[in-house]
């Protein structure tokens, strides 16, 4: 690779580097296209073979020199935030540098450049689609790396060799690299600083579909959004009680010039019990459920209908509504918890409930008195209004649709069609219609199962609008929407359906053991693995006791005896029918001789006359009948004779 | 591979050194590393873990790739001590992991560093390696040291190697003017040597005994007197330089005048050859020749190997020998 070419990689890994910034509101879409487009320019001059200062070189330090106030201005005027303009002056250093680089050798510089805008675009990005950059970004980055390394290496040695090709070694450092990054990221230790706070919040500003207000006087407009708002997890028997799901984060109970509000602003802590928040008094049937939430208004939890203990959260708040509940939560997009829920629930403290302070006008009244068709059960009037409504009204799905501004009681008595909003605003006005108390409730409805993982995924387009009604001991859910047209009942393809739990299932994976991967997990982890350990070393244990205890039985020891016996018995045998050779060796080798293989037992012999002569006088007989025995042409059998001579001898010297 | 200019400003004492790019890495996982744990921001803690196994793995690999590397002496050509001479290294890469690039290889023998740019692993290359010995005699090549950037330039490593060669220095040889001047009245020196050898006059005539060449037989001679007479040429002295050395070392002469000698010794020879001159070299016990046009490396590695005697050493001259010795810094004789 020339140096043009590794010039351009450089200008490409520092466009590379800006680009998941598109992604994230960090900063503006048009500083970023400016920076693309120099880059983009300078890049071009390269190709084409020209020097890489697009500005010449006195105006770029001139505009580097004005940068400097420009940056104080950026920061407090135009996009007012430290982080923006940060990133803007990197980005103008990254340009800087490029043109700079026709000047002098700054590749180092220039690659601590791109990495500190990767940097920035990775710390704000939440989506996987971020690592097909990192992984990019890091290939590019150690191809860079190893050709400074090889460039350094070169200057200093004042040698030149041609570079090898580092496709391969880059690939392999970052296999490395991921493999020990991956190993690293569950163990760095997640203790933030208590003192001075992270400056990272939610960057999630889009539009929710649920808002303060609702305001039948503006025309609501709905777009398909299927950003995971929620995945709960439930076992199998809890599911036919407690979906479909509803999440509620929104209470909407007073009325005003065609306008639902919340209630009034509250503010209480809940009281922790090892751990967990007890929020109402459960009763019947109680399952428990995880839960994964993405933080959409603040910190509020959007918790399932019938929730009465949140476990996994430090603290609770009720706030900033009764009955809306909020967490203790300043970093992060997604939090995770586990919640109980109950087949029904109660408040834990006794309330005033009042009726809702909708103005019923005498034509709703007479409808509500109809609908409730003589019955005195608020339960049962909220029933009958529910089954009226679902069945005898139409749902439009697009509010737009509606054409023209529509009020609550336009709705029940002329158009008898609407959205989610106006099915929960009409059955609220016909139960205080009948004086009893009744809300709106705002959250998610419904939520697709995905097969792979076993959650149900609650999205953004999810949102809906339902009612609760009082029945002088809790608020009891009821849905005047038609349940066919709610949201989530579009049904799709089924290799579509599996596309989409695939790819969500991923992203759960990366939100749940990625991004809010934190102190909890870390210290799940180590207790997982501290147990996981004891447990192996227990079965270890378990194990080699049940063996000792096998090997301690009857039949266990007379085979293993059996062995033994047999392989003295043949140990017995191989020494009786060893060589006179040997065992003369042997007895030579207890005396200090080593026969050699270019040793002969009379050369021996005379070794060990110097040595020992009355041992080799006692010996001298012996090796004189082996040796009539190996080499007479009239065969002896000696080797019984010589081995019982040298026992006999052996005995003697013990 | 590359031989390099003399000069090694890398070099260092001790096994890892951090680099500019290093630092300015490390100091970015730091500042990192302090974001990640302020904001608790999990996108920060996985750039924290690339870099940190970046820094791991560079560290793992350059020490790792270094120590499977074996390095084994090759080959020499004639080594004279003061002068550049050209030897080859082998260097094996052993690992099954890693390849090893950029890698310098510096030692004290070697005349100037130099570069190889890749080896395998589990492969071998041969680099030619230009070695300077500063004194003559027998050197032990004993370390190498090899250095290395290799993966991203974070850290030079280094790493000390054994190897095993042993390299017989021979003198240095004395530069042509004016060390050389004293000797050019040998060039061209025509005299009777009168004495019997190999050679093309004839000196005397004698009786045929066992062992003699028929070619020597003198035909006209042995028709005349009935039986064989043969002819003995005589020794072509003025092709043949007799140089003796005298490694007698007195007390109150130093090192370094005993080493000239050797070197003047050494020059003249070297001379004496290449004019195309026979020489022949008498040591204490030892006596060696060589033919003109032949290679004298005997010769010079007695000379090489040749250590001062703090007695005097009895050796035959005659009246042409030429003699090397050092005597009290004021007497010194030479040819």
């Amino acid at each position: 690779m020339n140096a043009r070419a590794r010039e351009i990689e450089l200008l490409f890994l520092t466009m590379l580097a800006a680009v998941p910034l598109y992604g994230t509101q960090t900063i503006s879409a048009p500083p970023l296209i400016a920076f693309h487009l120099a880059m983009a320019a300078i890049v071009f001059r390269v190709m084409t073979g020209r020097s890489s200062e697009l500005i010449p070189s006195p105006v770029m330090r001139s505009l580097g020199i004005a940068y400097v106030f420009f940056y104080v201005v950026d920061a407090a005027v135009i996009s007012r935030s430290a982080i923006s303009a940060s990133t803007h002056l990197v980005l103008f250093i990254a340009a800087y540098q490029a043109i700079e680089a026709s000047k002098q050798r700054i590749e180092a510089q220039r690659l601590l450049t791109a990495s500190l805008i990767f940097v920035a675009s990775v710390a704000t990005s939440t989506h996987i689609a971020i690592l097909p950059f990192v992984l990019l970004f890091g290939f590019m980055l150690f191809r860079q790396l190893i050709h400074l390394s090889h460039r350094d290496s070169l200057e200093a040695a004042q040698a030149r060799a041609i570079e090898p090709p580092s496709k391969r070694a880059a690939g392999f450092y970052l296999c490395g690299t991921t493999a020990i990054g991956i190993f690293l990221f569950p163990i760095l230790p997640r203790v933030r600083n208590p003192i001075v706070p992270g400056l990272v919040a939610s960057l999630n500003s889009a539009s929710t579909g649920l808002s303060d207000t609702i305001n039948l006087d503006e025309q609501r407009t709905i777009t398909p959004d299927a950003t995971v708002v929620s995945r709960v997890w439930m076992s199998q028997e809890a599911i036919p009680f407690f979906t479909p799901l509803r999440l509620r984060g929104m209470i909407y109970e007073r009325f005003d010039k065609n306008k639902w509000f919340q209630g009034p602003r509250d503010m209480a802590s809940v009281e922790m019990h090892n751990g967990a928040a007890r929020i109402a008094r459960p009763s019947g049937f109680t399952r428990r459920a995880t839960v994964q939430q993405r933080f959409l208004v603040g910190a509020r939890l959007f918790l399932p209908v019938g929730t009465y203990e949140i476990d996994g959260i430090p603290q609770v708040y009720e706030y900033p509504r009764r009955d809306i509940y909020t967490a203790w939560q300043t970093r992060g997009d997604v939090i995770n918890y586990d919640v109980w829920m109950a087949w029904s629930t109660s408040p834990l403290r006794v309330q005033r409930i009042a009726v809702a302070n909708y103005p019923v006008t005498p034509a709703v009244r007479a409808m509500a008195l109809e609908l409730a068709g003589g019955q005195t059960d608020p339960m049962k009037q909220a029933a009958r209004i529910e089954s009226y409504l679902s069945t005898h009204f139409q749902y439009v799905p697009d509010p737009s649709k509606i054409g023209r501004r529509m009020s609550v009681d336009d709705f029940l008595l002329r158009e008898h069609r609407g959205h989610c909003e106006y099915f929960a605003a009409g059955m609220v006005a016909l139960m205080t219609a009948l004086d009893a108390p009744a809300r709106i409730v705002g959250g998610f409805y419904g939520g697709n199962l995905n097969p792979l993982t076993g959650y149900f995924i609650v999205r953004r387009e999810d949102a809906h609008a339902w009612v609760e009604v009082f029945d002088g001991n809790g608020w009891r859910t009821f849905d005047p929407t038609p349940p066919s047209l709610r949201p989530g009942n579009a049904q799709s393809g089924l290799i579509r359906a599996y596309v989409a739990a695939l790819s969500d299932s991923v992203n759960f994976f990366w939100d749940r053991y990625i991004l809010t991967f934190g102190l909890a997990d870390q210290v799940t982890l180590a207790a997982e693995l501290i147990s996981r350990t004891r447990q192996t070393l227990r079965s270890l244990n378990q194990s080699a006791k049940q063996t000792a205890s096998r090997a301690l039985s009857l039949r266990y020891l007379a085979t293993l005896a059996a062995f033994v016996g047999l392989a003295l018995i043949a140990f017995w045998i191989a020494q009786r029918r060893r060589p006179a050779f040997d065992l003369l060796c042997d007895h030579l080798r207890a005396h200090g001789i080593h026969v050699g293989a270019a040793m002969t037992m009379e050369e021996a012999l005379i070794e060990l006359h110097r040595a020992k002569p009355e041992v080799a006088a006692a010996l001298a007989p012996l090796i004189a009948l082996y040796e009539e025995e190996r080499f007479s042409a009239h065969s002896v059998a000696a080797r019984e004779v010589i081995r019982r001579r040298l026992s006999e001898l052996r005995s003697v010297r013990a | 591979m590359t031989t390099l200019a003399a000069g090694r400003p890398f070099e260092f004492e001790g096994v890892v050194r951090l680099t500019r790019i290093g630092i300015a890495f490390l100091i970015f996982t730091i500042v990192i590393g302090f974001a990640a744990i302020n904001t608790g921001n999990n996108a920060l803690y996985i750039a924290l873990s690339f870099m940190l196994g970046c820094l791991l793995l560079s560290g793992i690999a350059s020490k790792g790739g270094l120590k499977h590397l074996r390095v084994e002496f090759d080959s020499i050509g004639e080594a004279w001590a003061g002068k550049v001479a050209e030897g080859k290294l082998r260097i094996a890469n052993r690992s099954r992991i890693w390849n090893v690039r950029d890698v310098i290889v510096t030692a004290g023998e070697l005349s100037s560093a130099f570069f190889i740019p890749i080896i395998n692993r589990r492969s071998e290359v041969t680099a030619d390696a230009a070695f300077l010995f500063h004194r003559r005699g027998l050197v032990q090549l004993n370390t190498l040291d090899l250095y290395t950037r290799y993966p991203f330039g974070f850290f030079f490593k280094k790493r000390r190697v054994r190897i095993r060669g042993e390299v017989i220095v021979f003198p240095q040889l004395l530069d042509e003017d004016p060390a050389r001047e004293q000797f050019r009245p040998v060039e061209g020196e025509l005299h009777s040597s009168n004495r019997p050898g190999i050679g093309t006059e004839i000196h005397s005539f004698r009786d045929y005994v066992r062992g003699d060449s028929v070619r020597q037989v003198y035909w006209k001679k042995s028709a005349s007197l009935g039986r064989w007479i043969m002819k003995q040429t005589e020794v072509e002295a003025a092709r043949v330089v007799h140089v003796v050395v005298d490694p007698y070392k007195p007390r109150n002469v130093s090192e370094e005048e005993f080493e000239q000698m050797i070197r003047e010794a050494a020059t003249f020879i070297y001379d004496a050859l290449r004019r195309e001159l026979d020489v022949m070299l008498s040591l204490p016990r030892m006596t060696l020749r060589a033919r003109a046009g032949e290679r004298a490396t005997p010769i010079f590695r007695a000379l090489a190997l040749l250590e001062p005697s703090h007695e005097p050493v009895a050796q035959s001259i005659d009246r042409h020998s030429l003699v090397f010795a050092v005597r009290r810094t004021d007497e010194r004789a030479s040819a």
